[in-house]
Protein backbone atom coordinates (compact mmCIF):
# COMPACT_ATOMS: atom_id res chain seq x y z
CA UNK A 1 0.00 0.00 0.00
CA UNK A 2 1.24 3.35 -1.25
CA UNK A 3 0.54 6.17 1.66
CA UNK A 4 -2.37 7.24 -0.24
CA UNK A 5 -4.04 4.27 0.05
CA UNK A 6 -2.98 3.93 3.84
CA UNK A 7 -4.94 7.63 4.37
CA UNK A 8 -7.88 5.97 2.44
CA UNK A 9 -8.28 3.27 4.42
CA UNK A 10 -7.25 4.87 7.70
CA UNK A 11 -10.29 7.23 7.02
CA UNK A 12 -12.70 5.16 5.88
CA UNK A 13 -11.91 2.70 9.50
CA UNK A 14 -12.50 6.09 11.40
CA UNK A 15 -15.51 7.05 9.09
CA UNK A 16 -17.12 3.75 10.30
CA UNK A 17 -17.32 2.92 6.58
CA UNK A 18 -15.70 -0.84 6.82
CA UNK A 19 -17.95 -3.60 7.54
CA UNK A 20 -17.27 -5.80 10.63
CA UNK A 21 -14.99 -8.20 8.67
CA UNK A 22 -13.14 -5.13 7.02
CA UNK A 23 -12.75 -3.54 10.32
CA UNK A 24 -11.27 -6.24 11.82
CA UNK A 25 -8.97 -7.07 9.07
CA UNK A 26 -7.91 -3.49 9.35
CA UNK A 27 -6.73 -3.38 13.35
CA UNK A 28 -4.73 -6.84 12.30
CA UNK A 29 -2.93 -4.60 9.68
CA UNK A 30 -2.57 -1.97 12.21
CA UNK A 31 -0.73 -4.43 14.90
CA UNK A 32 2.23 -4.48 11.99
CA UNK A 33 1.91 -1.61 10.21
CA UNK A 34 2.52 1.33 12.88
CA UNK A 35 2.14 4.18 9.90
CA UNK A 36 -1.26 2.92 9.53
CA UNK A 37 -2.04 2.78 13.00
CA UNK A 38 -0.87 6.45 13.66
CA UNK A 39 -2.71 7.29 10.90
CA UNK A 40 -6.00 6.04 12.17
CA UNK A 41 -5.16 7.08 16.24
CA UNK A 42 -4.38 10.51 14.44
CA UNK A 43 -7.52 11.16 12.25
CA UNK A 44 -10.02 9.70 15.18
CA UNK A 45 -8.60 12.19 17.65
CA UNK A 46 -9.32 14.59 15.62
CA UNK A 47 -12.65 13.75 14.41
CA UNK A 48 -13.46 12.96 18.10
CA UNK A 49 -13.40 16.57 18.50
CA UNK A 50 -17.36 16.33 16.67
CA UNK A 51 -18.17 14.14 19.31
CA UNK A 52 -17.13 16.24 22.46
CA UNK A 53 -19.77 18.67 21.03
CA UNK A 54 -22.36 16.21 22.04
CA UNK A 55 -24.86 17.44 25.27
CA UNK A 56 -24.94 15.12 27.87
CA UNK A 57 -27.86 12.93 28.00
CA UNK A 58 -29.50 11.35 30.93
CA UNK A 59 -29.91 7.53 31.27
CA UNK A 60 -31.47 4.60 33.16
CA UNK A 61 -30.57 4.86 36.86
CA UNK A 62 -29.29 1.36 36.91
CA UNK A 63 -27.15 1.67 34.34
CA UNK A 64 -23.56 1.28 36.35
CA UNK A 65 -25.32 -1.65 38.15
CA UNK A 66 -25.46 -3.70 35.42
CA UNK A 67 -22.04 -2.91 34.26
CA UNK A 68 -20.90 -4.03 37.49
CA UNK A 69 -22.73 -7.04 37.25
CA UNK A 70 -20.84 -8.14 34.22
CA UNK A 71 -17.24 -7.27 35.41
CA UNK A 72 -17.41 -10.11 37.78
CA UNK A 73 -17.02 -12.41 34.88
CA UNK A 74 -15.47 -10.32 32.21
CA UNK A 75 -12.19 -11.76 31.63
CA UNK A 76 -9.36 -9.27 31.14
CA UNK A 77 -6.57 -8.38 28.48
CA UNK A 78 -3.66 -8.01 31.67
CA UNK A 79 -0.67 -5.56 30.99
CA UNK A 80 2.47 -7.32 29.43
CA UNK A 81 4.71 -6.93 32.33
CA UNK A 82 2.48 -7.95 35.06
CA UNK A 83 3.25 -11.60 35.07
CA UNK A 84 5.19 -13.92 33.15
CA UNK A 85 2.06 -16.20 32.89
CA UNK A 86 1.07 -13.72 30.11
CA UNK A 87 3.04 -13.14 26.88
CA UNK A 88 4.68 -16.61 27.41
CA UNK A 89 3.17 -18.42 24.71
CA UNK A 90 3.32 -15.40 22.08
CA UNK A 91 6.69 -16.10 21.83
CA UNK A 92 9.47 -19.13 21.86
CA UNK A 93 11.95 -17.90 24.85
CA UNK A 94 15.11 -18.22 23.54
CA UNK A 95 16.23 -22.45 23.73
CA UNK A 96 12.62 -22.99 22.72
CA UNK A 97 10.23 -24.49 24.78
CA UNK A 98 12.40 -26.45 26.76
CA UNK A 99 12.35 -24.29 29.75
CA UNK A 100 8.80 -24.13 30.17
CA UNK A 101 8.30 -27.98 29.69
CA UNK A 102 10.53 -28.25 32.40
CA UNK A 103 8.71 -26.01 34.63
CA UNK A 104 5.51 -27.87 33.71
CA UNK A 105 6.87 -31.66 34.22
CA UNK A 106 8.50 -29.80 38.02
CA UNK A 107 4.39 -28.69 38.73
CA UNK A 108 3.10 -32.01 37.88
CA UNK A 109 5.60 -33.66 39.55
CA UNK A 110 5.49 -31.62 42.83
CA UNK A 111 1.50 -32.10 42.44
CA UNK A 112 1.54 -35.88 41.75
CA UNK A 113 3.62 -36.31 45.22
CA UNK A 114 1.94 -34.08 47.20
CA UNK A 115 -1.07 -35.56 46.27
CA UNK A 116 -0.25 -39.01 47.45
CA UNK A 117 0.14 -37.76 50.72
CA UNK A 118 -2.79 -34.95 50.93
CA UNK A 119 -5.92 -36.72 48.54
CA UNK A 120 -5.44 -40.05 49.73
CA UNK A 121 -8.64 -40.06 51.84
CA UNK A 122 -10.71 -37.98 49.94
CA UNK A 123 -12.13 -38.37 46.63
CA UNK A 124 -13.42 -34.32 44.76
CA UNK A 125 -16.71 -33.48 44.65
CA UNK A 126 -16.12 -30.96 41.89
CA UNK A 127 -13.02 -30.60 39.35
CA UNK A 128 -12.04 -26.99 37.75
CA UNK A 129 -9.71 -26.98 34.90
CA UNK A 130 -9.02 -23.15 35.18
CA UNK A 131 -7.56 -21.29 31.87
CA UNK A 132 -4.98 -18.54 31.51
CA UNK A 133 -6.77 -15.91 30.26
CA UNK A 134 -3.88 -14.61 28.33
CA UNK A 135 -4.29 -17.71 26.10
CA UNK A 136 -6.74 -19.98 27.15
CA UNK A 137 -4.37 -22.98 27.75
CA UNK A 138 -4.85 -24.94 30.99
CA UNK A 139 -3.01 -23.09 33.53
CA UNK A 140 -4.59 -24.70 37.39
CA UNK A 141 -6.76 -27.63 38.13
CA UNK A 142 -8.84 -27.07 41.52
CA UNK A 143 -10.82 -29.94 43.22
CA UNK A 144 -13.18 -29.33 45.42
CA UNK A 145 -13.61 -31.45 48.62
CA UNK A 146 -16.88 -32.30 50.20
CA UNK A 147 -15.25 -30.49 53.31
CA UNK A 148 -15.17 -27.11 51.70
CA UNK A 149 -11.46 -27.46 51.04
CA UNK A 150 -10.13 -27.10 47.95
CA UNK A 151 -6.98 -28.02 46.22
CA UNK A 152 -5.05 -26.28 43.45
CA UNK A 153 -2.86 -28.30 41.14
CA UNK A 154 -0.70 -25.54 39.18
CA UNK A 155 0.31 -26.83 35.44
CA UNK A 156 2.24 -23.57 34.69
CA UNK A 157 4.34 -21.68 37.14
CA UNK A 158 3.29 -18.27 37.99
CA UNK A 159 3.87 -16.10 40.86
CA UNK A 160 2.64 -12.48 41.90
CA UNK A 161 4.53 -9.49 41.65
CA UNK A 162 6.13 -7.86 44.89
CA UNK A 163 3.64 -6.12 47.18
CA UNK A 164 0.42 -8.89 45.69
CA UNK A 165 -1.00 -12.26 45.93
CA UNK A 166 -2.16 -14.14 43.97
CA UNK A 167 -6.43 -14.71 45.16
CA UNK A 168 -8.74 -17.70 44.73
CA UNK A 169 -12.07 -17.61 44.48
CA UNK A 170 -15.51 -18.86 43.51
CA UNK A 171 -18.93 -17.90 42.37
CA UNK A 172 -21.65 -19.86 44.65
CA UNK A 173 -24.42 -17.92 43.11
CA UNK A 174 -24.61 -13.83 41.66
CA UNK A 175 -26.66 -13.13 44.98
CA UNK A 176 -23.82 -13.74 47.08
CA UNK A 177 -20.88 -12.54 44.29
CA UNK A 178 -17.98 -13.64 44.65
CA UNK A 179 -16.31 -15.62 48.03
CA UNK A 180 -12.81 -15.74 48.72
CA UNK A 181 -10.99 -19.71 48.98
CA UNK A 182 -7.96 -18.10 49.87
CA UNK A 183 -4.44 -15.99 49.17
CA UNK A 184 -1.19 -17.34 48.27
CA UNK A 185 2.21 -15.83 46.79
CA UNK A 186 2.38 -17.98 43.81
CA UNK A 187 0.82 -20.82 42.28
CA UNK A 188 1.61 -24.22 43.81
CA UNK A 189 0.09 -27.53 44.98
CA UNK A 190 -1.64 -26.70 48.28
CA UNK A 191 -5.05 -27.29 49.79
CA UNK A 192 -6.71 -24.53 51.11
CA UNK A 193 -9.38 -25.20 53.86
CA UNK A 194 -12.05 -22.53 52.30
CA UNK A 195 -15.36 -20.99 54.49
CA UNK A 196 -18.26 -23.06 54.85
CA UNK A 197 -19.72 -23.06 51.34
CA UNK A 198 -23.08 -25.21 50.03
CA UNK A 199 -21.90 -27.88 48.17
CA UNK A 200 -20.75 -26.84 44.41
CA UNK A 201 -22.68 -26.87 41.42
CA UNK A 202 -21.79 -27.69 37.84
CA UNK A 203 -20.58 -25.38 36.10
CA UNK A 204 -19.73 -23.13 39.11
CA UNK A 205 -16.71 -20.68 38.76
CA UNK A 206 -13.27 -20.61 39.77
CA UNK A 207 -11.08 -17.93 38.85
CA UNK A 208 -7.80 -16.69 40.72
CA UNK A 209 -6.79 -12.31 40.74
CA UNK A 210 -4.11 -10.83 41.43
CA UNK A 211 -4.54 -8.36 44.17
CA UNK A 212 -2.67 -6.56 46.44
CA UNK A 213 -1.19 -7.70 49.78
CA UNK A 214 -2.62 -9.33 52.02
CA UNK A 215 -5.86 -9.70 49.58
CA UNK A 216 -8.73 -7.62 48.07
CA UNK A 217 -9.62 -4.39 50.31
CA UNK A 218 -12.67 -4.74 49.19
CA UNK A 219 -13.74 -8.94 49.75
CA UNK A 220 -14.47 -9.17 46.23
CA UNK A 221 -12.20 -9.19 43.31
CA UNK A 222 -10.66 -5.83 42.33
CA UNK A 223 -7.21 -7.72 40.37
CA UNK A 224 -7.16 -8.46 37.06
CA UNK A 225 -7.91 -12.32 36.28
CA UNK A 226 -5.68 -14.61 35.83
CA UNK A 227 -6.97 -17.55 35.24
CA UNK A 228 -10.88 -18.88 34.92
CA UNK A 229 -12.99 -22.20 34.49
CA UNK A 230 -16.01 -23.23 35.61
CA UNK A 231 -16.68 -27.22 37.77
CA UNK A 232 -17.26 -29.64 36.48
CA UNK A 233 -18.22 -33.21 38.78
CA UNK A 234 -15.33 -36.06 38.20
CA UNK A 235 -17.12 -39.39 36.55
CA UNK A 236 -17.34 -42.21 39.19
CA UNK B 1 -15.63 17.55 31.31
CA UNK B 2 -12.51 16.56 33.18
CA UNK B 3 -9.13 17.44 32.00
CA UNK B 4 -7.80 15.50 29.40
CA UNK B 5 -5.01 14.23 31.74
CA UNK B 6 -7.51 13.27 34.24
CA UNK B 7 -9.21 10.94 31.73
CA UNK B 8 -5.71 9.26 31.16
CA UNK B 9 -4.90 8.70 35.03
CA UNK B 10 -8.44 6.99 35.41
CA UNK B 11 -7.64 4.37 32.73
CA UNK B 12 -4.25 3.76 34.15
CA UNK B 13 -6.09 3.23 37.47
CA UNK B 14 -8.39 0.59 35.86
CA UNK B 15 -5.75 -0.65 33.69
CA UNK B 16 -4.38 -2.16 36.96
CA UNK B 17 -7.60 -3.39 38.15
CA UNK B 18 -8.99 -0.32 40.19
CA UNK B 19 -12.93 -0.39 40.00
CA UNK B 20 -13.70 2.58 41.73
CA UNK B 21 -12.24 4.48 39.00
CA UNK B 22 -14.63 2.55 36.75
CA UNK B 23 -16.99 4.03 38.54
CA UNK B 24 -15.39 7.77 38.56
CA UNK B 25 -14.99 6.95 34.49
CA UNK B 26 -18.75 6.30 34.24
CA UNK B 27 -19.79 9.72 36.79
CA UNK B 28 -17.90 11.69 34.27
CA UNK B 29 -18.50 10.38 30.94
CA UNK B 30 -21.83 7.80 30.76
CA UNK B 31 -24.15 11.34 29.94
CA UNK B 32 -21.75 12.13 27.21
CA UNK B 33 -21.27 8.90 25.56
CA UNK B 34 -24.68 7.74 25.55
CA UNK B 35 -25.61 10.99 23.67
CA UNK B 36 -22.28 10.31 21.28
CA UNK B 37 -24.26 6.64 20.64
CA UNK B 38 -27.62 8.02 20.38
CA UNK B 39 -26.74 9.74 17.55
CA UNK B 40 -25.42 6.70 15.48
CA UNK B 41 -28.30 4.17 16.66
CA UNK B 42 -31.16 6.77 17.34
CA UNK B 43 -32.78 5.18 20.52
CA UNK B 44 -32.00 5.22 24.38
CA UNK B 45 -32.52 1.96 25.03
CA UNK B 46 -29.81 1.27 21.72
CA UNK B 47 -27.40 4.01 23.25
CA UNK B 48 -27.54 2.82 26.81
CA UNK B 49 -26.66 -1.24 25.71
CA UNK B 50 -24.08 0.57 23.81
CA UNK B 51 -22.45 2.64 26.68
CA UNK B 52 -22.65 -0.06 28.80
CA UNK B 53 -20.78 -3.33 27.04
CA UNK B 54 -18.44 -0.07 26.32
CA UNK B 55 -17.54 0.42 29.97
CA UNK B 56 -17.34 -3.66 30.39
CA UNK B 57 -14.90 -3.14 27.70
CA UNK B 58 -13.22 -0.57 29.21
CA UNK B 59 -12.65 -3.04 32.12
CA UNK B 60 -11.65 -5.31 30.19
CA UNK B 61 -9.26 -3.65 27.68
CA UNK B 62 -7.77 -0.78 29.90
CA UNK B 63 -4.27 -2.25 29.89
CA UNK B 64 -4.64 -2.16 25.96
CA UNK B 65 -4.78 1.81 26.31
CA UNK B 66 -1.70 3.57 24.91
CA UNK B 67 -0.85 6.89 26.26
CA UNK B 68 1.94 8.06 24.16
CA UNK B 69 -0.23 7.20 20.99
CA UNK B 70 -3.15 8.04 21.45
CA UNK B 71 -5.64 10.80 23.86
CA UNK B 72 -7.35 9.18 26.61
CA UNK B 73 -11.32 10.29 26.01
CA UNK B 74 -10.89 9.68 21.82
CA UNK B 75 -10.00 5.79 23.20
CA UNK B 76 -12.75 5.61 24.93
CA UNK B 77 -14.82 7.75 22.23
CA UNK B 78 -13.54 5.23 19.31
CA UNK B 79 -14.63 1.99 21.69
CA UNK B 80 -18.16 3.79 22.04
CA UNK B 81 -18.55 4.43 18.58
CA UNK B 82 -17.26 1.12 17.38
CA UNK B 83 -19.78 -0.81 19.43
CA UNK B 84 -22.86 1.71 18.09
CA UNK B 85 -21.61 1.32 14.41
CA UNK B 86 -21.75 -3.10 15.34
CA UNK B 87 -25.01 -2.60 16.57
CA UNK B 88 -26.16 -0.65 13.57
CA UNK B 89 -24.70 -2.99 10.73
CA UNK B 90 -25.86 -5.77 13.00
CA UNK B 91 -29.30 -4.06 11.07
CA UNK B 92 -32.39 -6.25 12.50
CA UNK B 93 -33.49 -4.28 15.37
CA UNK B 94 -32.77 -0.76 13.87
CA UNK B 95 -35.85 -1.23 11.25
CA UNK B 96 -37.80 1.91 10.73
CA UNK B 97 -41.40 2.17 9.54
CA UNK B 98 -41.81 3.51 5.44
CA UNK B 99 -43.26 6.94 6.82
CA UNK B 100 -40.20 7.17 9.40
CA UNK B 101 -37.43 7.10 7.36
CA UNK B 102 -37.44 10.36 5.75
CA UNK B 103 -37.93 11.74 9.04
CA UNK B 104 -35.57 9.92 10.24
CA UNK B 105 -32.48 10.70 8.09
CA UNK B 106 -33.77 14.59 8.40
CA UNK B 107 -32.84 14.37 12.00
CA UNK B 108 -29.78 12.65 11.12
CA UNK B 109 -28.50 15.36 8.83
CA UNK B 110 -29.54 18.04 11.49
CA UNK B 111 -27.35 16.04 14.09
CA UNK B 112 -24.70 16.32 11.79
CA UNK B 113 -24.50 19.54 11.01
CA UNK B 114 -25.11 20.64 14.57
CA UNK B 115 -22.11 19.28 15.64
CA UNK B 116 -20.00 20.85 12.86
CA UNK B 117 -21.55 24.27 13.89
CA UNK B 118 -20.66 23.57 17.81
CA UNK B 119 -17.00 23.39 17.05
CA UNK B 120 -14.82 26.05 18.17
CA UNK B 121 -13.86 28.49 15.89
CA UNK B 122 -10.30 27.82 15.88
CA UNK B 123 -10.27 24.29 15.77
CA UNK B 124 -8.26 23.22 13.04
CA UNK B 125 -11.11 20.27 12.17
CA UNK B 126 -13.94 23.23 11.57
CA UNK B 127 -11.19 24.95 9.29
CA UNK B 128 -10.19 21.80 7.72
CA UNK B 129 -14.10 20.98 7.01
CA UNK B 130 -14.91 24.25 6.17
CA UNK B 131 -12.75 24.55 3.52
CA UNK B 132 -13.74 21.41 1.41
CA UNK B 133 -16.99 21.51 -0.67
CA UNK B 134 -20.21 21.58 0.59
CA UNK B 135 -21.42 18.43 -0.37
CA UNK B 136 -18.41 16.41 0.77
CA UNK B 137 -18.05 18.23 3.98
CA UNK B 138 -21.97 16.85 4.31
CA UNK B 139 -21.31 13.38 3.68
CA UNK B 140 -18.25 12.33 5.74
CA UNK B 141 -20.52 14.83 8.84
CA UNK B 142 -23.59 11.96 8.10
CA UNK B 143 -20.97 9.13 8.30
CA UNK B 144 -18.73 10.34 11.02
CA UNK B 145 -21.20 11.48 13.23
CA UNK B 146 -24.10 9.80 12.32
CA UNK B 147 -23.14 6.08 11.49
CA UNK B 148 -24.64 6.67 7.78
CA UNK B 149 -23.45 3.98 5.03
CA UNK B 150 -22.69 4.90 2.02
CA UNK B 151 -26.16 4.02 0.28
CA UNK B 152 -27.82 6.19 3.36
CA UNK B 153 -25.79 9.29 2.18
CA UNK B 154 -26.54 8.88 -1.10
CA UNK B 155 -30.29 8.84 -0.34
CA UNK B 156 -29.96 11.88 2.27
CA UNK B 157 -28.19 13.99 -0.39
CA UNK B 158 -30.06 12.75 -3.22
CA UNK B 159 -27.10 11.90 -5.15
CA UNK B 160 -25.66 8.73 -7.42
CA UNK B 161 -23.73 6.09 -4.56
CA UNK B 162 -20.83 6.50 -7.23
CA UNK B 163 -20.61 9.92 -6.73
CA UNK B 164 -21.28 9.80 -2.82
CA UNK B 165 -18.13 7.61 -2.73
CA UNK B 166 -15.84 9.80 -4.79
CA UNK B 167 -17.12 12.90 -2.30
CA UNK B 168 -15.98 10.82 0.51
CA UNK B 169 -12.99 9.48 -0.57
CA UNK B 170 -11.42 13.00 -2.27
CA UNK B 171 -12.91 14.82 0.97
CA UNK B 172 -11.32 12.38 3.71
CA UNK B 173 -7.78 12.82 1.87
CA UNK B 174 -8.19 16.46 1.65
CA UNK B 175 -8.97 16.82 5.56
CA UNK B 176 -6.72 14.33 6.50
CA UNK B 177 -4.00 16.12 4.53
CA UNK B 178 -5.23 18.94 5.90
CA UNK B 179 -5.08 18.25 9.67
CA UNK B 180 -1.55 16.85 9.69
Amino acid sequence: MNREDKLDLAGQYVLGLLDEADAKRFETTCAQDPELAGMAAQFAGQMSRLDETAAPMGYRADLWTRIEQQLITAPRTEAAPVLPLQARRKTAPPGGWWPLAASVLVALGAGYLAGTTVTRTATPTMIAVLLNEADASPAVIIEVFADDSVRLVPLESFAAPQGQVLQVWTLPDPATGPVSLGTLPAARDIRLAGPSLPPPEAGQLYEITLEPFPGSPTGRPTGPILVKGFAKPPLN
Amino acid sequence: MPEAHETRSLLERIAKGDRSALALLFDHEAGRLVAIARRIVRRQDLAEEVVQDAFVAVWQRAAQFDAARGNAMAWLITIVRHRALNLLRDGGRMDYHDGETLAALGDRSLDALNAFDALAEGDALKTCLGQLDEFKRRAILLCYVTGLSHGEVAATLDAPLGTVKAWIRRGTLSLQECLS
